[in-house]
């Protein structure tokens, strides 16, 4: 019986592979690394592996680092520009030895390798790290590659009978990734911290730290607190019309939405008084539909989240992980918002209706209700969209697991029902010159929103009946004036979509880099609601907004129906949404760049986005490493040159804003 | 001479036009020899008007100018609920405004244009810069080509829609041939008329029947016959200066 070796990314993962391949009877036996244990057992591959011996192991993430030598880790010589090309090697970190050891002394006696990391680019590179740990221990092993979104039985077991071979493009992109990131990130970090140390008494001891994410990402934050802090409040008037019927409050919007000049306000104004009588032009009754929501992604994930789940777009991600280890949800990091035609969806809905909460529901559309999920733009050839696996019950489940689960069950339960349904009047009046219009809507069947609770669809009262041609003289008619608000600082899910938008970061690491933006103290996050008084709350009702809420309307795909995220609009008030502030710091390193004479500021997202359009080549064989390598390095250190001749600019903008000096001093901090 | 100049002065008059005085079209006549045909004649002398400023001493037939300028009582009189022209009168367009887009909202957006970008949804995009990025002169002319759009039609840019958007409403400062300036206002939305797209010194006939209420002339596509043309010194300086004008419009409507 040949011998084979298979690796998990993670110990989870091979006990739960061990589980399924073996039936639940394997040995178990200690590795010189806690956490590792070897799993033994035997399994029949199908041709032409045939019946096997198996051991089953794992590594904990990556296996090695990459570096540069010993002579570079002095910060005072050589300069930081050697970085962009001296030697960087790959090791093995200490604590990562033994678990390669483990894995190179099972190679020996192994006749094949069998990779069992998640199947995006990073877990790609793990398997390349394993093989070659493996290979050192038996340079003839085969190796093979598991793919696999879940830890379902059937599933692995399916992934086990086809294996393929290791996409040495993604794991060629990744190294490129590592490279870039250590060479540019050292870079700009030693260039900072050694030329803003004497600017000041507050930046003495600073490690100012520079990663090519995390600055587009506070560029984000620092342009929204701007304009936050640059707007200039204006008025605008809107004529308002009401018309009273059968006793229903009729509210005609003027179609002009507002004017921002009084005389001209005034004129229109003057001349629907002047006419008396508005004529009914046009009335409408249709059916209407709000639509249910697309398949969960990852960034989608963290988005709601953090709207509706009280967690951070890193923890909610770390939860997920934990719900998928456990075999309840599937793998988290999808981008992909389309269900294959494969999976048997009905299936996954019967599992849950052991649910208190929404068994019922799921009973409800596997007896007749069911309809096939929307498809979404969006497929990474990967993974499907977020989804539960089985069915795991509150009582196993930790808090925020059992938030995080409930939504993934939620939002799957709604993608696999009907749209909600309700019938839409619309009403058009001529009032003078002037076109005004009324807009209601009941709803007749709130079908996915009966199971999707973080969406809601009031129906207004429906409007009484209007004839074309008839003439009435309106209740009320009135010229009301309002100011606009400036928009509101960047809460979580904005700034992931706007880091989504723009390419930075993968959907995977865009929490991290919100995370390391407030451990550097480059910006906070704070409660909403904790700035002034009601100048937020309307003034007319005119206020803002240019659609009139008909439903959720949006075409299929992603940011289609991103329109709700900018302003909270007051729905959101007090409950507990965060919003990211820049401190002092943040807001200085990004104008310092921003200021400087060359258009590749590093607080744009620019430099960061062809990177990651480059690694996506490499992935798709429309490039190579090295020449990308070769390309980005030379982008980087022209910006690092040009940045070296104005660092005045940047010293300026520390001493303006950190130390106060000159201009107001950027209030945040 | 005289007598092409009289010839091309007859066939203007029955055009949608505003008639230039004899001895200008007599200027233009002499100038060529030998005298090219009268549909060529034509075409150049509307062009040069269309470039000129109205108010140019001997530009216009004095008659002309007389029958087609604005009654001086309703100029700037808001007591004056409503008057409709007797005759049409002939403008050229002084400055526009869109209304329906708050300035400060207008202002951003020219910032970010300011800045070689432009925003596509949460999308900030880079405009190519002049001469950069291997295409050299292709450049230059791809990142007007955007600013241009950009402009004209500005996507993304919520409430009232963008500058030429459907919905929005325009106020306009009229000048007539005798330099006297009204404001202008769309009653019903004039195709062709947004800020960004129309020209300063653009010509406009506003057709007998025109209603002037409360000092504003209340211009609808009946009425409002667009002609072109366009003043190079003043469209420039409109654009030069129109950020600022923006800015300073936004923040003095906070002082009071």
């Amino acid at each position: 019986m040949s011998r084979i070796l298979c690796v998990a990314e993670k110990p989870s993962i091979a006990k739960a592979v061990a589980g399924h391949l073996s039936g639940g009877t394997y040995q178990t036996h200690n590795t010189r690394e806690t956490f590792i244990k070897n799993y033994v057992f035997d399994y029949d591959f199908g041709p032409p592996w045939g019946a096997c011996s198996v051991t089953m192991t794992s590594v904990i993430g990556h296996l090695t680092g990459l570096d540069v030598g010993p002579e570079l880790k002095n910060w005072s010589y050589p300069p930081p520009e050697r970085l962009f090309d001296c030697p960087v090697m790959v090791n093995v970190p200490n604590d990562k030895k033994n678990i390669a050891k483990n894995i190179e002394e099972q190679a020996r006696r192994a006749s094949a390798l069998f990779i069992w990391t998640d199947c995006d680019r990073e877990g790609e590179h793990i398997g390349g790290e394993i093989r070659d740990a493996a290979k050192r221990g038996n340079h003839r092993i085969e190796v093979r590659r598991a793919r696999f979104s879940n830890i379902e039985r059937v599933h692995i077991l399916n992934a086990a009978r086809n294996l393929v071979n290791l996409d040495e493009r993604q794991i060629e992109a990744v190294n490129a990734r590592i490279e870039l990131d250590l060479r540019i990130g050292y870079a700009f970090t030693r260039f900072l911290t050694l030329n803003l140390r004497n600017v000041g008494p507050e930046l003495n001891d600073l490690m100012i730290s520079y990663g090519s994410c995390q600055f587009p990402t506070l560029g984000f934050v620092v342009d929204r607190y701007f304009r936050v802090k640059n707007f200039v409040p204006e008025t605008f008037w809107a004529i308002k019309v009401m018309y009273k019927r059968e006793k229903i409050d009729v509210n005609f919007h003027w179609a002009r939405h507002r004017l921002f000049d009084r005389h001209a306000a005034v004129v229109l104004y003057e001349r629907c008084i002047a006419s008396r009588h508005a004529k009914v032009t046009k009335t409408e009754e249709k059916p209407t539909k709000k639509w249910k929501p697309l398949p969960l992604t990852t960034v989608e994930l963290q988005k709601m989240a953090t709207k509706f789940l009280h967690l951070t777009g890193q923890e909610a991600l770390a939860v997920a992980e934990k719900l998928y280890n456990n075999g309840f949800i599937s793998y988290p990091r999808t981008e992909t918002d389309r269900f294959d035609k494969a999976i048997n969806l009905q299936a996954l809905v019967q599992k849950q209706i052991p649910s208190e909460q929404w068994g019922q529901f799921a009973q409800g559309l596997v007896n007749g209700a069911f309809r096939a999920p929307r498809q979404g733009r969006n497929d990474d050839k990967a993974h499907p969209p977020i989804h539960p696996i089985t069915f795991a019950s509150p009582a196993v489940l930790g808090q925020n697991e059992r938030k995080v689960y409930e939504f993934v069950v939620r939002r799957f339960l709604a993608c696999c029902s009907e749209d909600a349904k309700g019938v839409a009047t619309d009403v058009e009046i001529a009032y003078g010159d002037e076109v005004f219009t009324a807009h209601g809507v009941i709803v007749l069947e709130r079908n996915y929103l009966d199971v999707y609770k973080y969406e809601n669809w009031t129906g207004t009262a429906i409007l009484p009946k209007f004839t074309v041609g008839e003439r009435f003289e309106p209740t009320e008619a009135l010229l009301v004036d309002g100011k606009t608000t400036p928009p509101g600082y960047l809460t979580e899910a904005d700034l992931i979509a706007l880091m989504d938008a723009n390419g930075i970061g993968t959907d995977a690491t865009m929490a991290e880099h919100i995370e390391k933006i407030q451990e550097r103290q480059y910006a906070r996050a704070v409660e909403r609601g904790n700035r002034g008084g009601n100048e937020d709350a309307p003034a007319a009702p005119a206020a803002r907004g240019g659609g009139r809420g008909r439903g959720g309307r949006g075409q299929a795909g992603r940011g289609g129906r991103g329109g709700t995220a900018g302003r909270g609009g007051g729905e959101n008030r007090g409950s507990g949404i965060r919003e990211f502030i820049p401190t002092a710091l943040g807001v200085a390193l990004i104008q310092g760049f921003d200021r400087m004479s060359f258009d590749m500021s590093l607080g744009k997202p620019f430099l960061r986005k062809e990177m990651e359009l480059k690694m996506k080549a490499i992935c798709e064989g429309r490039a190579d490493k090295e020449r990308v390598l070769r390309q980005s390095l030379l982008e980087y250190r022209q910006v690092y040159n040009q940045s070296s001749a104005e660092l005045h600019i940047l010293k300026n903008a520390c001493r303006q804003y950190v130390l106060g000096h000159g201009e107001a001093a950027g209030g945040a901090g | 001479m005289a007598a092409v100049a009289t010839q091309l002065q007859t066939a203007l008059r029955s055009q949608l036009f505003p008639l230039p005085s004899h001895a200008w079209l007599l200027s233009i006549v002499t100038n060529r020899d030998p005298p090219p045909p009268l549909a060529s004649l034509m075409a150049t002398a509307r062009a040069r008007i269309l470039a000129s400023d109205l108010t140019t001493p001997g530009l216009l037939d004095a008659a002309y100018t007389a029958a087609h300028t604005l009654p001086a009582h309703v100029i700037n009189n808001i007591a004056m609920v409503e008057h409709r022209l007797a005759h049409d009168v002939v403008v050229q367009v002084a400055d526009i405004e869109n209304l329906s887009r708050s300035r400060w909202e207008q202002v951003e957006e020219l910032e970010t244009i300011e800045r070689k970008e432009q925003r596509r949804g949460r999308e900030i995009i880079r405009l190519p810069p002049a001469g950069a990025e291997g295409g050299d002169g292709d450049g230059v002319d791809a990142g007007s080509v955007a600013i241009t759009q950009n402009l004209s039609s500005a996507p993304g840019s919520g409430g009232g829609g963008g500058s030429g958007g459907v919905k929005a409403t325009h106020k306009l400062i009229l000048q007539d041939c005798k330099g006297q300036n009204v404001f202008a206002v769309e009653l019903k939305r004039v195709e062709g008329i947004a800020a960004g797209k129309t020209s300063m010194g653009e010509k406009i006939l506003l057709r007998e029947g025109t209603v002037i209420a409360r000092g504003a002339v209340l211009l609808d596509p009946e009425n409002c016959h667009l002609m072109g043309g366009k003043i190079d010194a003043w469209h420039n300086e409109w654009d030069d200066t129109r950020l600022a004008r923006l800015k300073e419009a936004a923040a003095s409507e906070v002082r009071h």
